[in-house]
């Protein structure tokens, strides 16, 4: 028999049930080394399967809108150093396992629906594998009460059991409706403690009733950010701190080794510095590189220094990682910096660019403005907002001199930090920045 | 068609039939018969004389009913140790034939007598879709065309055939052959290690054929747990004249006296049997009745891809059993069957179970559910397991069959059962407790905490679990360190 080997999602960092989103080949294709298979998208990174060798494609066993997770079996490659035909492919059937112990099978590709259907569910079977049986994944019920719920149109996957060890009884199942119904329970935003979040209902417009109009469909990144954004708005009670720092000397400083930086291929920003006072500060208050874990009740500090930069790029914001901050030179950052920002215009941010941060900075500097307060990047707890540096006269007690100014706007959790910190954290950040040399102290 | 019925057809949008089943297998008459009790008038196509499809007519029912006539014959052989003989049995193959055509009869015969009560129209005859909702139905001495507003398709599988074989030769059998119980060959060959061939191998060695089984894979029953198979492994090694793994059958030629086999792989060579019998699994039947004129989505190997609410991809056309996919077994084809027809009738039933029990009825049964030992290891799933050896169980002892154990697997978080493994007499029976334990979400406790009649195998599930909380008193074991 010819020589066919399975196609696997490679490791795609801590994430799991990741949508393909993109289907580049089908059955029958001829694949090089390396050639592009499917796409998955993980938040706001997407990634390409690689055909591990060359040959032809027999199977494919995802399809668009799938979820895979490391492992899953993409496709079913024929190598072709080893492809046979004929003789091979008659006996195929002496092959086949007895019927109870064989996988079971692939939805062949091509095979999209010739009608589109309202629901599209993955087929009955699989649902009976391994993943259907991880408790840790499936709700804690009884096939009478899933089949209850199913009926209702309970997703139990939001309903908190009462019995013992959270199983999902009967009795949880009305209550959840009960108090869907009665509008106790928001359907789209979890509220602790019980608050009711009780809105008016957002009317319908027809915009068009008042002048011309073009509608427009969010990105994918927008509409991901969206959730993300919303969720961290209404969840997280935030603050903002606002201070300036005095970054005359710094920019002298910076501006003396601009030409240096583009010798080396990439520019000085002054964003470097900040990451700088930023990583000091965190190491000054280690409150703010922290994490509340779910439960609410414990604080997570981490020993590591990873600064998130928010990136504009034309189908919205990204955050990627630097990581390791306390271990890299202005240079090194800087490079770092530049490499990575073009990775995040140009789409290729991995899944692991974007995850770890401990803090993250949003420079509007470079467009203007004065302050503003920025959301918090969950499950980070505080987040630094930079606007345009400006001079201003400065009274130093005799005489006003002119300072470059530069705005920062600290939004943090006040679940997590206190306001005294808060001020205290900025004012240490902008004395870093106002004296490069206390960075080294 | 009745006045009244047309009446009832018209108030249905036209169609003569609310609901049409094609196949009435285990899947296809549960649905029927559901959809008939939902209220839904409905017709059932068979294109056989007889309703049950492959399991009542030429699988499970009848193998089972030869099986057990195999264990008897062993049981009484085995009694020569206990000092009770009964001597050679005489075996006559009609009348044993006729027993078994008899539990067929019995069972096949029922359905119709429930179908007819239902008000259900059973039409024989071969159908084809030529449209969304128009089937035509080739009988054997007329052509209908029926209209339908909704549609089950149940058409289920078939065996495969193997290349390079003298199909048309009596003495070449497929399972549905080897249950016609034609003769007792001396020497048997069975292609295919798997559930079905070691069924069919343990009747006719039980009936005295020397019996030699073969196997692609390097394992009998592959996928199954090893553990689980080596006793069964052990008890036929002994008894049959061989069973070869890792081994292909390139061909069979017929000889006047034989048919012989060429061996390759690990035995190599050729060598003359009786009779040989292909059991290498079965091909879904998908493909034999012109879905795509319904616009229905058949894949390249004939099975019918379906949703959860075991729709096909034109909502009123669903597909169940066989066809829709593996494993291919009447108890997931019969609860398929239910929801099929509840979804027809407008419910919004889905197929949510969780395991599906899979058994062999060999000597001694392997049955197993859930998530097995192999596929934990391979998702390094963080589980523990709790297994009972039957040596020390009194039961088991008792009936002097003490080779089997019972295996349960357990997720270590949170102390649930994951999936079950029991190989030893009447295992299959024994493997419910542990499908409804997983359904459940049963803890190890709540399962060493039931009460199981003493002395009895179901003890060992008990026993198992108390293995895995560690309370176990039947057995002595050290206690782990750390």
């Amino acid at each position: 028999m010819s020589n066919r080997i399975e196609i696997k999602v490679p490791d795609i960092g801590d994430f799991s049930d990741v949508p393909v989103i993109e289907i580049l080949v089908s059955a029958g294709d001829l694949v090089k080394v390396e050639d592009s298979l499917i796409t998955l998208e993980s938040d706001k990174a997407t990634m390409e399967v690689p055909s591990p060798a060359e040959g032809v494609i027999r199977e494919l066993k995802v399809k668009l809108d799938d979820t895979v997770s490391e492992g899953d079996i993409v496709a079913v490659l024929e190598v072709s150093d080893a492809a046979e035909d004929g003789a091979g492919s008659a006996e195929e059937p002496a092959a086949a396992e007895p019927p109870a112990s064989k996988a079971p099978p692939a939805d062949e590709p091509g095979q999209a629906p010739s009608e589109p259907r309202a629901a599209q569910e993955p087929p009955a079977q699989p649902e009976t594998g391994v993943a259907a049986l991880d408790p840790s994944k499936v709700p804690y019920a009884s096939p009478a009460i899933r089949r209850f719920a199913r009926e209702l149109g309970v997703d139990l996957t939001r309903v908190a059991g009462s019995a013992s060890k959270g199983r999902i009884v009967r009795e949880d199942v009305s209550a959840f409706v009960k108090s869907v119904m009665s509008g106790t329970a928001d359907s789209t935003v979890a509220s602790p403690g019980g608050l009711r979040f009780d809105f008016p209902e957002l009317l319908e417009v027809d915009y068009s009733r008042y002048g011309e109009v073009e509608k427009q469909p969010l990105s994918r990144i927008r509409k991901l950010s969206a959730g993300h954004l919303h969720r961290n708005w209404i969840g997280i009670p935030h603050v903002t701190q606002h201070d300036e720092a005095d970054i005359m000397d710094m920019e002298a400083f910076r501006k003396a080794n601009e030409d240096d930086a583009l010798a080396q291929g990439f520019k000085l920003t002054p964003l470097v510095f900040l990451i700088k006072a930023t990583v000091a500060a965190l190491k000054k208050f280690p409150r703010f590189n922290a994490s509340l874990d779910r439960d609410g009740e414990t604080l997570v500090l981490k020993k590591y220094f990873n600064i998130g930069v928010a990136v504009d790029t034309p189908d919205g914001l990204v955050v990627p990682v630097i990581r390791n901050c306390e271990r890299k030179g202005i240079m090194e950052l800087a490079s770092e910096l530049a490499e990575i920002s073009g990775r995040a215009r140009d789409k290729k941010l991995k899944p692991k660019d974007i995850q770890g941060g401990c803090i993250s900075i949003s420079s509007l500097g470079g467009i203007g403005g004065t302050g503003f307060t920025p959301i918090i990047n969950a499950p980070e707890v505080a987040i630094l907002g930079v606007s345009r540096s400006h001079m201003v006269p400065v009274w130093d007690g005799e005489s006003f001199h002119p300072r470059l100014m530069l705005p920062l706007s600290l939004s943090y959790d006040h679940r997590v930090i206190d306001g005294a910190e808060a001020a205290r954290f900025t004012r240490y950040l902008a004395s870093r920045l106002e004296d490069l040399r206390r960075l080294t102290l | 068609m009745s006045n009244a019925n047309k009446k009832k057809a018209a108030a249905s949008g036209d169609h003569d039939y609310e609901l049409v089943v094609i196949g009435s297998g285990p899947g296809g008459y549960t649905a029927a018969f559901r959809a008939a009790d939902l209220g839904l008038r409905v017709a059932l196509i068979e294109r056989f004389p007889t309703l049950g499809g492959v399991c009542l007519n030429v699988g499970c029912i009848p193998s089972k009913a030869l099986l057990h006539t195999g264990k008897v014959i062993e049981e009484a052989a085995a009694m020569e140790q206990h000092g009770v003989s009964f001597g050679e049995p005489f075996i006559d193959l009609d009348k044993l034939r006729g027993f078994k055509d008899q539990v067929v009869g019995k069972l096949t015969g029922g359905l119709a007598g429930m179908a007819k009560k239902r008000k259900i129209e059973v039409i024989q005859g071969v159908a084809e879709f030529k449209g969304p909702n128009l089937l035509s139905v080739a009988g054997s001495d007329s052509n209908k065309k029926i209209s339908f507003a909704k549609a089950v398709i149940a058409v289920g599988s078939q065996s495969l055939e193997l290349a390079n074989m003298p199909w048309g030769d009596p003495r070449l059998m497929d399972s549905t052959d080897a249950l016609e119980l034609e003769e007792i060959p001396d020497r048997l060959l069975v292609i295919g290690g798997g559930i079905i061939g070691l069924e069919m191998a343990c009747i006719f060695e039980a009936l005295g054929s020397k019996v030699t089984v073969v196997e692609l894979t390097p394992q009998l029953m592959p996928g199954v747990d090893p553990d689980l198979v080596k006793p069964l492994q052990r008890r036929i090694g002994k008894r049959y004249a061989a069973v070869h793994l890792d081994t292909r059958v390139t061909r069979v030629d017929v000889d006047d006296h034989a048919l012989v086999a060429h061996f390759e792989g690990k035995h190599s060579g050729k060598e003359n049997f009786d009779r040989v019998l292909v059991a290498v699994g079965r091909t879904p039947n998908g493909a034999k009745i012109n879905a795509k004129s319904a616009g229905v989505n058949v894949t390249s190997r004939g099975y019918i891809p379906t949703d959860k609410q075991m729709r096909t991809n034109v909502p009123h056309i669903v597909a169940i059993g066989d066809v829709v996919g593996q494993p291919m077994l009447a108890h997931k084809a019969t609860h398929e069957g239910k929801v099929a027809a509840e979804v027809c009738a407008g419910g919004k039933s889905a197929f949510d179970a969780r395991v599906i029990p899979s058994v062999a009825y060999t000597d001694p049964e392997v049955a197993w559910v859930g998530v097995t030992e192999s596929e934990a290891k391979k998702n390094k799933l963080d589980y523990g397991v709790g297994k009972f050896p039957w040596a020390a169980s009194g039961r088991a002892l008792g009936i002097d069959r003490s080779e089997g154990f019972t295996k349960l697997l357990f997720d270590k978080s949170t102390r649930r059962i994951i999936g079950a493994g029991i190989t030893g007499v009447n295992a299959g029976d024994l493997i419910a407790e542990c499908a409804l334990a997983i359904e459940m979400g049963c803890e190890a406790e709540d399962i060493g905490l039931t009460i199981h009649p003493h002395p009895t195998l179901s003890e060992s599930i008990a026993m198992a679990a108390e293995v895995f909380e560690g309370t176990i008193t039947d057995l002595y074991v050290p206690k782990k360190k750390g």
